[in-house]
């Protein structure tokens, strides 16, 4: 594949590189960070992608590798908050933002997920990649994939129905 | 709580479109039957539909420059960013200008300039499914003979065919001294390469060398008359012997 052609298709793939960034780190401004970097090694790697396979994949591989790195170098990415800081949070909701309620509290009980289990989540629930995708681009096996999946999705219902639904919290 | 009792791998795999067959048969059975199942679905739907509610909507923002910009920017590895700022803008200009071509530097034809000039009009010309050539094969005789008249140096233009390349046709790019000349043959399989023919002004003899774009190979040389280059995706040790192939045969006219 020549250099202009793989520009091309990965142009057409940045809408999807930073709705993966965005879900995988929280922040819109970190994640375009993690997209333009990912930007800049896929060009540079681009002769070690196979055309007979998913660019997005691919890419998706080259996106989180970056960001496993960074998490380990940098702990700014690490995303998770304290208890302290959604309790203040909670005590922040007025009720003309209830509409932002429910995103609010699926991203924050998203930060609360091991790391591990948060990727996971992302691929499948919001990337839809099929399991044998998720587990080639995080390099475990497939089994891994679906307990990490059904631990997190166990793990994010769980914190859902502490914290209560929108609509339960108006009541209160 | 109901997801953690029928919490099971098939569940999963159902909501996730991974079941098929009896598999998913099986499924659909458990959950008109069972509604704690249907629950635990339910409760995998909802968290899906919040995740798209929370992070969907990026799709369809617009994509910022700086992102879009570094996409259209090639590899800079090996590359001077000259050559890179020159590859940018012939991206641009792919769609209108078919013999575009920069040519910013004065005086001779330096070696490392032909090889960048020679990858540039490669990556330009090579993916052009339209109009790859302005002269085509069939017009052999014309090709080489106009080509040699426009570029200033006379040259015989090579057979590829032992290499698996067959020639297409080939083009005149501008250049600011003078214009050169660039022929594109294709092996069966698609894949193109493309000779660079320039005048060497200066007259003098350099030998072979290779560099390495990304995926590019581009081997260059001047002698005499002719200041040439080869480009293409291949081997370094086949890019070698073709350029070899192609000194041989321009040497025997001479």
């Amino acid at each position: 594949m020549s250099t202009i052609a793989f520009s091309k298709d990965l142009i057409t793939e940045l809408p999807y590189l930073r709705r993966f960034a965005r879900g995988l780190c929280g922040d819109a401004s970190l994640a375009d960070d993690l997209v333009q970097d990912c930007v800049e090694r896929a060009l540079m790697k681009s002769h070690l992608y196979d055309p007979a396979r998913p660019l997005r994949a691919w890419l998706y591989a080259v996106l989180r590798n970056i960001y496993v790195s960074n998490w380990r170098r940098n702990s700014k990415f690490t995303g998770a908050k304290n208890l302290d800081d959604l309790e203040g949070f909670e005590g922040a909701v007025q009720p003309e933002q209830e509409n932002n309620f429910s995103v609010a509290l699926i991203t924050d009980a998203l930060d609360n997920l091991p790391a591990q289990q948060r990727e996971v989540l992302i691929l499948i629930s919001l990337e839809e990649m099929s399991y044998q995708q998720a587990a080639e681009i995080i390099g475990v096996p497939i089994g891994t994939i679906m307990s990490r999946l059904s631990r997190a999705r166990a793990h994010l219902q769980n914190i859902l129905e502490e914290r209560g639904t929108p609509v339960l919290r108006r009541v209160k | 709580m109901t997801y953690e009792t029928v919490e099971n791998w098939a569940l999963h795999a159902f909501a996730d479109g991974e079941l098929e067959g009896d598999e998913r048969k099986a499924m659909e059975r458990l959950l008109a039957e069972n509604e704690e199942a249907r629950k635990a679905l339910a409760a995998i739907t909802y968290q899906k539909a919040e995740l798209r509610k929370a992070y969907g909507n990026t799709i369809d923002e617009a994509v910022p420059l700086s992102l879009l910009a570094s996409a259209q920017r090639r590899s800079s590895r090996g590359i001077l960013p000259y050559a890179a700022m020159v590859a940018s803008v012939s991206l641009v200009l792919l769609g209108g200008f078919g013999g575009w071509y920069a040519a910013h530097q004065s005086g001779s034809l330096q070696a490392a300039d032909l090889a960048r000039r020679a990858l540039i009009a490669h990556e330009v010309f090579s993916v052009e499914v339209k109009h790859p050539f302005e002269v085509a094969a069939n017009e052999q005789d014309h090709l080489q003979k106009w080509l040699s008249k426009r570029v200033g140096a006379e040259f015989k233009i090579p057979d590829l065919n032992t290499d698996g390349f067959a020639l297409l046709g080939g083009r005149l790019l501008a250049g600011e001294n003078s214009p050169a000349g660039q022929l594109m043959y294709e092996a069966e399989d698609k894949q193109r390469l493309t000779v660079f023919i320039s005048a060497n002004d200066d007259g003098k003899d350099e030998a072979l060398r290779l560099e390495e774009n990304g995926q590019f190979i581009t081997c260059y040389w001047r002698d005499g008359k002719l200041a040439m280059a080869v480009t293409g995706e291949m081997a370094k040790d086949d890019m070698m012997a073709l350029a070899k192939n192609i000194y041989d045969q321009m040497d025997k006219k001479s």
